[in-house]
């Protein structure tokens, strides 16, 4: 790890304003709407509530869309030839990909505390441990999807890629179980879907596994939700961060 | 400042760069008849260290190939290349050789130090940072954001960042592309007086002016393949030595014509009316029999430039600047086509 070039890094990302204020923002007020002023907000789950359920789900969202984003950007750049300039450095892509995450993951902890603290103003209940458990699964998850991100960049190539690979996490949202409560079939598949896992564990400290129809995931499910997905993005990204080392 | 030459190590014997059969093929575009595109087509090459040579090549002639596969960007479809006796990418992170891009990206949001210093980060021994934005002519312009600097400017930067690891070999693909006369200038200034240190540096361009000016030795390179490689005179008597041309008497132009294809040297005999056009490497030669023994009149001797060679050897007769990226061709009729013209 290089600390020099990690410090450099975040001080340049951290230097769009806009693009932090709706990283951070963004999901915090989706907490307000659809956590915190709903009825059922108090309503039991696990050992705690619903607002706090909401909470958690749109941190994990927040916080995948800043490390989808930085992971696009990455693209983005060595699309525009900063990957040839790379190259010709003692840089091992290893090291790149693992900055890259660091630094994604270091601006997702920024949507995470916003909506923690938001959660706990707003009357988001659960134990001491799922609240310090869910932050860090929030966390450490995201890092899945700065990898993602890099894939999705470098697949498309373009300035473009960004803005679809943070599309592409609303309907995995949707998809995944984290906006809105899904059942029967659609819950079915919903598991094999990326961000289903991620979102399942940051929340299993508050549900311990339950989900908002009754039924209950054994802990194994999502770990290998988001193990599969973390070695199907890794495998694609690295194989397609070497192919963009090369000219067009 | 001045660059302290490298102690001598276990590889210094070998070649500064090897290159064997080295061949790279892309896929071809969809809706091409070729199964695939032969950027580079078998070139061996080899450069001695502290050579300062020139690829010169017409746009597509496969210089930035060639030099992404030495400088390990891109792998060979086949054959081999080695830098310094190593392979490429093990000479890129032993810090032995670096490059100035023609599309080399820089990040356009950090400022000039924040750039250097970032890709100084990169390597365990580097030169100070300070010292080489001094050495690329950059101190006043440190904490300018990249975005902020012209062309020239920027590509002073890649210069700065290709000497951070004061490389003993310098790789410049076409680095003055886009830049005007004066920026030209400035890049080739600050070039000299810093290369000039025994260090090789081998550089890619199409400009016929820069390869005369700055390189000992010129590597001629077309449809992927070296088609000359020597010094500029060198290169300019290989190419077609001088052309003679002198008006013949009506009636014995078919006669003199066969007879000059005979004599040693000629490279070739044109007819043009009554006026015949004999490029030969003994000029001397050709003149007294077209004034002696064939009856010419109105003499004229003209030698190749190194601009005539070029379009020569390459068979492109296209205007050499022409950005379009258009392949040199090898073709022997547009060959043919392109000499009488």
């Amino acid at each position: 790890m290089n600390a020099t070039f990690t410090l450099l890094e975040m001080r340049r990302i951290t230097r769009d304003w806009a693009g932090m204020f709706f990283t951070a923002v963004l999901p915090a007020f989706f907490y307000l709407i659809f956590g915190a002023t709903v009825d059922a907000k108090d309503a039991t789950i696990g050992n705690g509530n619903v607002a706090m359920y909401v909470m958690i789900s749109m941190a994990a969202y927040g916080a995948v869309t800043a490390t989808t984003s930085i992971g696009g950007n990455a693209a983005v750049e060595r699309q525009q030839g900063w990957g040839r300039q790379l190259g010709l450095t003692p840089l091992a892509d290893s090291s790149y990909i693992a900055m890259k995450a660091l630094i994604a993951m270091t601006v997702a902890a920024v949507p995470i505390l916003l909506t923690f603290a938001l959660g706990a103003a707003t009357g988001a209940r659960g134990s001491a441990r799922a609240w310090v458990l869910s932050a860090a699964l929030c966390l450490v998850g995201s890092a899945v999807f700065a990898v993602y991100g890099l894939l999705v960049g470098t697949a498309f190539r373009s300035e473009a890629a960004v803005g679809a690979a943070s599309g592409t996490m609303v309907i995995f949202a949707f998809l995944g179980n984290v906006f809105i409560p899904l059942s029967g079939a659609l819950l079915a598949f919903a598991k094999f879907t990326p961000l289903y896992g991620y979102a399942a564990l940051a929340r299993y400290p508050l549900t311990e596994g339950y989900l908002p129809d009754g039924s209950q995931d054994p802990l194994w499910l999502p770990i290998v939700n988001v193990l599969a997905w973390l070695a199907i993005f890794g495998t694609a990204a690295v194989f397609l961060v070497r192919r963009g080392r090369e000219r067009q | 400042m001045t660059t302290t030459p490298r102690p001598v190590d276990g590889a210094s014997g070998a070649p500064a760069i090897e290159l064997r059969s080295l061949v790279k093929s892309f896929p071809a575009r969809r809706g091409s008849q070729d199964a695939e595109v032969r950027a580079v087509d078998g070139i061996d090459l080899r450069i001695e260290p502290g050579e300062v040579v020139a690829f010169l090549g017409p746009n597509g002639a496969g210089k930035t190939t060639t030099l992404d596969m030495v400088l390990g960007l891109t792998e060979p479809t086949s054959g081999t290349a080695k830098v310094f006796g190593r392979r490429p990418r093990e000479a890129v992170v032993g810090g032995q050789v670096s490059a100035v891009l023609q599309t080399g990206g820089l990040l356009r949001d950090l400022t000039v130090r924040e750039t250097v210093r970032m890709i100084a980060s990169t390597y365990a021994v580097h030169s100070p940072v300070d010292e080489v934005i001094d050495r690329a002519g950059l101190r006043s312009l440190a904490d300018r954001r990249v975005s902020k600097c012209s062309g020239g400017e920027q590509q002073r930067l890649r210069f700065a960042l290709a000497l951070l690891p004061d490389p003993r070999l310098l790789v410049l693909d076409e680095p003055t592309a886009g830049m005007d006369v004066t920026a030209r200038r400035d890049f080739w200034d600050t070039m000299h007086a810093d290369a000039s240190a025994g260090r090789t540096v081998v550089f890619a361009t199409h400009y016929l002016e820069e390869a005369d000016a700055f390189a000992d030795r010129i590597v001629l390179v077309a449809g992927g393949r070296i088609v000359a490689d020597g010094t500029t005179a060198e290169i300019r008597s290989q190419a077609s030595g001088r052309t003679v041309s002198a008006t013949l008497p009506p009636g014995s132009v078919a006669e003199s014509v066969a007879r000059l294809r005979t004599v040693d040297g000629v490279h070739q005999v044109e007819e043009r009316g009554s006026r015949v056009l004999v490029t030969a490497g003994d000029s001397d030669a050709v003149a007294r029999l077209l004034l002696l023994e064939l009856g010419g009149t109105d003499l004229e001797i003209v030698t190749a430039g190194l601009e005539q060679a070029f379009m020569t050897l390459t068979g492109d007769g296209r205007d050499t600047h022409d950005t379009g990226g258009a392949r040199a061709t090898r073709d022997a009729t547009t060959h043919d086509e392109e000499l009488v013209r």
